[in-house]
């Protein structure tokens, strides 16, 4: 019952809100009570259950990385929710907005707890379609680009994904998702088929080279939202990696090299690249990409072999929460300087801070542990340059410093107001900041065997107020302060602007679209000649009748411009070319 | 053979005889008119579902009339015929419904409901055929029950579409009536079921029964719609909303895809059609049909015209899902028989809905509509995501089906074209979506043509919402016990052990 009302308390959250009038309070309780099953199911193990009416015959359950994931995934729906049930009380958009953020919150929750493919497709992409209702949400012509751009990503990605279930249900022989990771194992085709997932996947996930659209979009949604797309909604493409990944049960050398090679080009390309932004949710949208490229990394080294699922796959989860608490916390912070006044400012840089240390992992708080659990994974396997990606992951700590100090410091430019006051929803906040410190600081979430194994077995209070790890983790971060300190106050390195982004935002999304004008001018060319090539011919519609009307010829070819001009469509003749070479060169 | 039974015949006659007696009354009496469609309608249901509970307890229900030597019209009722006849039943009660909303006021609804009711009846009577020879009798009266339907309009447009719409379909029938003497001469009569016949005749008379089937193949290929077979279909789209719903959902395009599954499953067996490689001749051009429609598409801004050249695009998957020998694609083609039709009306009523309310007719006019008539639109919203496939709409389940089945059969160039075909129609469905529901209306306010308490009259709303939230039933129910896919599965699986 309980794993039915996860998905269906959402559902009627979205209906109930979406009625209730602009100005009205309630919602944000409402959905905090939307999210209670989920949250039940985060913490307490309850026996999985089987719909035979649903679908192809769904089945629900969880295993212990999916149930941290889904105990995060309901504390942020719940504080978001809380927070956008004040934060956007008298927005006029405010019913729709409801309605779109209770369908994503279905989908994020339904997607988590199915074991079976159909339902957890079906979730996916209920997630992802609603979501564009959250992206879309201001109707401004940029949320409107970004939105378009997100719709056709999402729609790319989900038709490698469903490619890639197919195969993998047939490699399998079975709709189980528990029996993919050792059929792709036992496949002489698995690496392919996990190829395509990685595709499907890592365009929610923000994967280089497929991110672009991330950047544009969750800053676009209203604070709330983008803390659910980049806190939570993002971490449904890692899962669908962990449920497709043999990890443990392969050596894929070269797929684990390609993952760990654009993990790391993420985690430092994107925290270098987000410091040219001046909006600060967009340096938090990079700032995304470059902490999901860590995660790629981690299970990067999985696929290499030699590490176990049951240890790596939590590892993931737990540096997952962390994030996803954090990101979330500094998302819903960038509605809080503008409304927060006198005393409780102290209160929200404080909170702020905190966010910051957590995500560049900083002493004493969650980060710690699980950036130590990346180093720890990193220095065991046997793959190629281990030390290297030691030294490069302490160098990402220093530029996720440098972003996120960079951050904090556009924060402070927004004028304060002069009272003493706080807005509603900082509660929320308070209770997000309470609940990500609590579980990310306590070993209530840990696996016993996981932390025997990074603690070598003394227990997690040795490992916090251990001083050598302390220090590791501090220097980077003193030394990325003291940079962006440095460059703000010495005025020849000053170079921040705070009027105009130095580089757009979606940087690669500029080269695709110059290449896709390209295209589009080619085909153009080409359907003009084919157009009178065929005038001369027959038609096929003309067979059997003559058309009555003659301008048709001109309408066709005069909507057919107009059509390839727009870029969605570019997009999908990229997609059709891609997928030709790929089965010609196959 | 088996006692004769009459509800095969009842069945077809709950819907002609209010036809007939339809043709008798005076256009004034509309009441007593309605009476009788509805009469008809449930009737019809009601006894279809009688049969179908007897069909599953086990009773075999046949009606034989002989009309000559070794020629004998014969109604048998088989699952693949009762899916079919269900389909139709019901979608013809929830278009009568919605045809009296519609043509509420309006001329010539005698001759209207008169061959409306003709037409379900050619459509139950294809359903319900036991052998080639009542099949083809009934797919020619649908032709000739269909065409004052196409033309009722009586505009210059619809003229000109009907007599298009005789060309093809006559030619057509002209084909299949060659094809099906010719099978009856080489093979005798042949009664649905027994590929065995063809399967002893095929050494002898290869060369025959080839052509045989390419005959028949492309007379059914007309209604279905396969191209270049399929100019009717976009120009016929400017009869009455009810009749494309009809047309494009149930009665003439699943005609002809009922008839290429019934050849290639119950004439010529699957065995022998796969070995003949005739299956990879219509795979292809399926194929091509199917990306062909979904490119026209893109261009068309007429709304209904967009969605007549998705019905091409749509109705090849069930050719396709032929095509592909396999129990995963002939469970998809078969269920996408039901799906298609149920998604696809619900598109029309759409159209009809907003093109009767607000007077649109174009795909550039529907800014901010979904606000105006938001149960319509989110009816079409369903409908559409289902059509391109993606879950939990009934569309998922045929393509995850075909798709399966294509990897299954090592066809990996289906899954490309259903790929391909997802993402157009993602391109020229999503659009409609968008400017429904995330773009300002040119103007705040807009007179209607249709005013009623809710937004638009309600026996235009009811039959939209029924079939919107069918699609959406019949893929989320989908492994319940008695949805369209558990039948279309046991039918498959049926075909294979043989």
């Amino acid at each position: 019952m309980i794993w039915f009302l996860t998905i269906v308390l959402p559902l009627l959250a979205a209906i109930i809100t979406a009625y209730l009038p602009t100005g009205r309070r309630g919602s944000g309780i409402i959905f905090a009570g939307a999210t209670l099953p989920a949250l039940w199911l985060g913490l307490v193990d309850v026996p999985g259950v089987t719909a035979h009416w649903f679908l192809l015959e769904s089945h629900f359950s969880l295993d212990t990385p999916r149930q941290i994931i889904l105990l995060l995934t309901g504390i942020l729906w719940a504080t978001s929710g809380l927070f956008a049930g004040s934060y956007l009380k008298d927005d006029v958009r405010k019913g729709e907005f409801s309605f779109y953020f209770g369908a994503s919150m279905a989908g994020n929750f339904g997607l988590l707890i199915s074991a079976e493919v159909a339902a957890f497709y079906t979730f996916f992409a209920l997630m992802t379609f609603a979501s564009y209702g959250l992206v879309i949400h201001s109707r401004t012509p940029s949320a409107r680009h970004a939105a378009r751009i997100y719709l056709v990503m999402a729609i790319i990605g989900e038709l490698f994904l469903i490619t890639a279930l197919y195969l993998a249900v047939q490699s399998s022989e079975s709709m189980l998702l528990a029996s993919i990771p050792p059929a792709l194992a036992k496949d002489p085709n698995g690496p392919f088929i996990f190829l395509l997932g990685l595709i499907g996947f890592g365009v929610k996930v923000g994967a280089i080279p497929l991110y672009f659209w991330l950047p544009l979009a969750h800053p676009a949604a209203p604070a709330p939202a983008s803390a659910v797309l980049s806190g939570a909604m993002i971490k449904a493409g890692l899962v669908g990696w962990m449920n497709l990944a043999p990890v443990g049960l392969v050596e894929w050398p070269s797929l684990s090299i390609l993952m760990v090679s654009l993990g790391f080009t993420a985690a430092l390309g994107a925290a270098i690249f987000g410091l040219t932004q001046i909006d600060p949710k967009t340096n938090l949208a990079y700032s995304s990409i470059s902490q999901m490229g860590i995660m790629t990394v981690l299970l990067g080294i999985g696929l290499y072999g030699g590490i176990p699922a049951g240890l790596l796959l939590p590892a993931i989860a737990l540096y997952a929460f962390n994030h996803g608490t954090a990101k979330a916390l500094l998302f819903m912070g960038t509605a809080l300087p503008a409304k927060v006044g006198g005393y409780w400012r102290i209160l929200m840089w404080a909170g702020l801070g905190v966010g910051v240390l957590a995500i560049a992992g900083g002493p004493l708080t969650g980060g710690l542990w699980t950036k130590y659990m990346v180093k720890t994974f990193l220095g065991e396997t046997s793959l190629p340059g281990a030390q290297t990606f030691l030294l490069l992951l302490t160098i990402s700590a220093v530029t996720t410093t440098l972003l996120l100090s960079r951050f904090l410091h556009l924060l402070h430019k927004i004028k304060a107001p002069s009272e003493n006051m706080a807005p509603p929803f900082l509660l929320p906040w308070i209770l997000l900041l309470l609940a990500g410190g609590w579980w990310t600081m306590s070993t209530t979430l840990l696996p016993t065997e996981l932390m025997n194994y990074i603690t070598k077995e003394k227990g997690i209070m040795a490992f916090f107020w251990n001083l050598p790890t302390n220090w590791a983790s501090l220097w980077p971060i003193t030394l990325g302060v003291i940079l962006m300190a440095l460059s703000l106050k010495i005025s020849t390195l000053n170079k921040w602007s705070l009027k105009k982004p130095l580089l757009p935002a979606g940087d690669f999304l500029i080269i695709i679209l110059m290449a896709g004008s390209l295209l589009a001018k080619l085909l153009l060319k080409g359907i003009t000649l084919l157009e009178s090539g065929t005038k001369s011919l027959q038609g096929p519609e003309k067979l059997f009748y003559r058309i009555s009307d003659d301008k048709r010829a001109s309408q066709i070819s005069a909507s057919a411009e107009s059509m390839l001009r727009r870029w969605d469509v570019v997009g999908i003749g990229f997609f059709i070319f891609f997928l030709t070479m790929f089965i010609l060169l196959r | 053979m088996e006692t004769t039974s009459f509800l095969p015949l009842l069945i077809l006659i709950s819907s002609l005889i209010p036809g007939i007696l339809i043709l008798l009354l005076r256009e004034e009496q509309a009441v007593l008119r309605t009476f009788l469609n509805i009469f008809g309608a449930v009737a019809k249901v009601g006894l279809i579902a009688w049969v179908f509970a007897g069909y599953l307890r086990g009773e075999e229900y046949t009606f034989v009339f002989n009309l000559a030597l070794d020629l004998t019209f014969t109604l048998r009722v088989d699952q693949l015929g009762l899916l079919f006849a269900s389909l139709s039943s019901v979608l013809w009660l929830v278009t009568t419904l919605y045809a009296i909303g519609y043509l509420e006021g309006g001329q010539h609804r005698r001759r209207f409901f008169a061959f409306f009711s003709f037409c379900v009846t050619a459509s139950t009577g294809i359903a319900l055929s036991g052998n080639v020879l009542t099949f083809f009798i009934f797919y020619e009266f649908l032709t000739l029950s269909t065409y004052p339907l196409v033309v009722h309009r009586g505009t210059d447009k619809a003229v000109e579409a009907g007599r298009t719409y005789l060309w093809y379909t006559i030619g057509g029938g002209t084909v299949l009536f060659l094809g099906v003497v010719g099978l009856f001469v080489v093979a005798g009569p042949i009664y649905f079921g027994q590929t065995e016949i063809i399967a002893g005749l095929i050494s002898e008379y290869t060369t025959q029964l080839t052509i045989l089937f390419f005959l028949m193949l492309t007379g059914l290929a007309v209604k279905a719609a396969i191209f270049p077979l399929h100019g009717w279909l976009p120009v016929s789209m400017v009869a009455p909303a009810p009749v494309s719903a009809l047309l494009h959902a149930v009665a003439v395009v699943k005609a002809g895809a009922f008839g290429i599954v019934r050849l290639v499953y119950d004439v010529y067996g699957i065995g022998i059609a796969e070995q003949m490689n005739f299956l990879s001749v219509l795979a292809v051009f399926a194929a091509f049909t199917i990306i062909y429609g979904s490119v026209r598409a893109l261009f068309q801004d007429d709304f209904k015209k967009r969605l007549a050249f998705s019905t091409v695009s749509q109705l090849s998957y069930i050719a396709l899902g032929v095509a592909i020998p396999g129990v995963l694609t002939s469970t998809g083609a078969i269920v996408h028989l039901v799906h298609q039709g149920i998604m696809k009306i619900t598109m029309f009523f759409t159209a009809g809905n907003i093109a009767e309310t607000y007077g649109y007719h174009k795909i550039s006019q529907l800014n901010g509509i979904g606000r105006r008539m938001p149960l319509t639109m989110g009816a079409f919203t369903i409908a559409a995501f289902g059509m391109i496939g993606l879950p939990p709409v009934a569309g998922f389940i045929s393509k995850w089906y075909l798709g399966l089945g294509a990897v299954e059969a090592g066809s990996y160039w289906v899954v490309f074209v259903l790929l391909v075909s997802s993402a157009l129609n993602a391109a020229y469905f999503l659009p409609i979506v968008y400017r429904a529901w995330f773009c300002e209306p040119e103007q705040e306010v807009v007179s209607q043509l249709r005013s009623g308490r809710l937004e638009t009259q309600a026996l235009l709303l009811i039959p939209v919402v029924v079939t919107g939230l069918l699609s959406l039933a019949a893929g989320v129910f989908a492994a319940t016990a008695g949805s369209p896919l558990s039948i279309a599965r046991e039918i498959a699986e049926k075909l294979y052990l043989l």
